[in-house]
């Protein structure tokens, strides 16, 4: 995803020289084209995550659409003051990408595992959260950010994740992105846990039933159209590699409840019950909960049917 | 607004922003009138020439720019603002009323006001933003940023200083309202800051120490400079009111009505 990030930003960079990219010294093997190329519009701040957004916002109010680069929890918790002043409340065009979704960084331990950010970023006024479910939606959404002036949160996992996709979806702002069409519930995913939304498809298919797996990349801006027919359809399983409290799955509940949707709805998400576990993404997502199984079995339990 | 009746004396100003802080600190029963009069000589002088920036060339690109990062003595800023034009001087009258134009701490959509400050440690590193995107853009203008000793305690403050030094920010200047006292006690006493000046040299800035109710020792402190530039202002918190001056008290207290009359009493007699 950092990949197919930087290449369309770099692109749009060329074009528009009021696009400005900031890293908190991180990004080694990926912004170094960027920095040699537009070093006008790039700066390293160094290791300084507070003063870093300040200037950001700074560097915004003069006219540009500043994108921060970092990782996990760093552009977001360290600088959470920085972020809710200066970038929210005065509406400063400021993207904030960070890297490293979930358990994409497992092997680091709990300070690189980013399970608190989606709660958290959502809270904030004028705040855009923005979850691309793989390299082809994240290519989309970084175009549709550049051109856009919102305070934003870009949230993307790693490098050397599947396309989900079969093709090139399109991709448009306020809109769910179905990976694949079922009739007889939904499976609703942020970022790049969409593979294990796939399996549980599968499994679901094994049970009997045959279910939508679908992307939500505009958090923030929910499909209101598409939940009330999916609530129609059958159960509603919401997959985030994040924390229970206040995500994904959270947003869809209160989405429902103010638009007086009435649905069955099922969440799966980290349950975080061991912070001090390592190791592999794969292993961290199965080890808190988040596995095709769980959710196969959330859907044959709201559906009314258990094999 | 009558351009003329704008002040081109920060002495002029600086006394007639006095008498508005302590009647707006009166009337709308708010804190921190001591952290006005301790700033509002050195923000007289910036809004009086040092820093180019008037109603007039606001929404001009290359215009200095001026972030009182202590938001907290707003009085002390909207007063001035008021009086050099930037909005009616009526609004101060309503000072932290309900639905009020104007509150308790700097608020962004009040003409004149470049960020929504209150919460210390913001105002340097969005400054910094501003001049590194201008020394990028090759756009000229110079922006001030007006810091308490107390923020100097925030680690952002010194965050920002290493940045400026590293990128040579020759267009931003610091400058430090060195009343020595913040919120509970004396800064030394609560977390030592002295040697300051010297703190900001070791952080590479050019540093110069002036009295902060001195005009002209303000005035000629903002000269430009070949890197960024810290100017340690020595004030006294209330000064100018003497029952208010060096006193932790009016950090919080604001002048009930024989307060302030005393207060414009002493201020009569003092200026």
């Amino acid at each position: 995803m950092r990949d197919a990030f930087i290449k369309v930003l770099l692109n749009e960079a060329r074009k528009d020289p009021s696009i400005f990219l900031i890293t908190g010294d991180l990004g080694f093997g990926v912004l170094e084209e960027f920095a040699s190329e537009l070093p006008n519009q790039f700066l390293n701040s160094g290791v300084n995550e507070q003063a870093m957004m300040g200037m950001a916002a700074g560097i915004a109010s003069t006219g540009k659409r500043v994108f921060v680069y970092s990782i996990a929890n760093f552009p977001t918790f360290r600088c959470l003051e920085q972020i809710r002043n200066d970038i929210c409340l005065m509406n400063n065009s400021v993207v904030i990408v960070s890297l490293g979704a979930g358990y994409a960084y497992g092997s680091l331990g709990y300070t690189h595992h980013a399970l608190e950010d989606i709660a958290v970023m959502r809270a904030l006024p004028n705040m855009e959260v923005v979850v691309p479910a793989d390299p082809f939606e994240t290519a989309l959404v970084t175009e549709f950010l550049t051109k856009t002036k919102k305070p934003s949160y870009l949230r993307l996992g790693k490098s050397n994740e599947p396309n989900i996709h079969k093709v090139k979806p399109n991709i448009k702002y306020g809109k769910f992105n179905e990976v694949i069409h079922g009739d007889s519930g939904t499976l609703l995913f942020v970022g790049s846990i969409g593979v294990v939304a796939e399996l549980a498809r599968e499994e679901i298919l094994k049970r009997g039933y045959s279910v939508s797996v679908v992307s939500v990349p505009f958090l923030s801006n929910l499909d209101k159209e598409y939940l009330e027919n999916a609530a129609h359809k059958g159960p509603i399983i919401t997959i985030e590699e994040h924390s229970t409290r206040g995500g994904f799955g959270s947003a869809i509940l209160e989405f429902l409840n103010v638009e007086k949707i009435t649905a069955r709805v099922g969440m799966i998400a980290a349950d975080q019950k061991n912070l001090s576990l390592t190791g592999s993404q794969d292993f961290l997502r199965i080890s808190n909960g988040i596995t095709s199984s769980r959710i196969a079995n959330e859907f044959t339990k709201l559906v009314g049917f258990q094999r | 607004m009558d351009e003329t009746a704008r002040f081109s004396s920060a002495a002029k100003l600086a006394l007639a922003a006095r008498y508005e802080i302590i009647s707006m600190t009166n009337i709308g029963k708010a804190s921190h009138v001591g952290s006005a009069l301790s700033v509002v000589d050195i923000l007289s002088v910036l809004y009086t020439g040092s820093a180019s920036i008037h109603p007039k060339n606001i929404d001009q690109e290359n215009r200095d720019v001026v972030i009182l990062s202590k938001g907290h003595s707003v009085s002390a800023l909207y007063s001035i603002l008021a009086l050099q034009g930037f909005f009616a001087r009526e609004w101060l009258e309503t000072f932290c009323k309900n639905g009020a134009p104007l509150g308790g701490h700097v608020t962004f959509g009040t003409p004149g006001v470049e960020l929504s400050t209150g919460s210390l440690g913001h105002g340097l590193p969005y400054g910094l933003g501003i001049a590194i995107s201008r020394k990028k853009n090759r756009v000229r203008g110079r922006v001030f940023v007006v810091i308490s000793d107390g923020e100097c305690d925030e680690g952002s403050t010194w965050e920002s200083a290493m940045i400026a030094n590293h990128h040579n920010l020759d267009n931003l200047v610091v400058v430090i309202d060195r009343n020595g006292l913040q919120s509970l006690a004396n800064t030394e006493d609560t977390l030592k800051l002295e040697p300051l000046a010297d703190k900001w040299v070791a952080f590479g800035w050019e540093t110069r120490i002036v009295n902060g109710h001195d005009y002209v020792q303000l005035q000629e402190s903002t000269e430009s400079s070949s890197r960024p530039l810290c100017i340690v202002a020595n004030t006294t918190k209330g000064k100018g009111v003497n029952f208010m001056e060096d006193s932790v008290l009016w950090h919080y207290r604001s002048p009930n009505d024989e307060e302030a009359q005393k207060a414009v009493i002493q201020l009569n007699g003092n200026y």
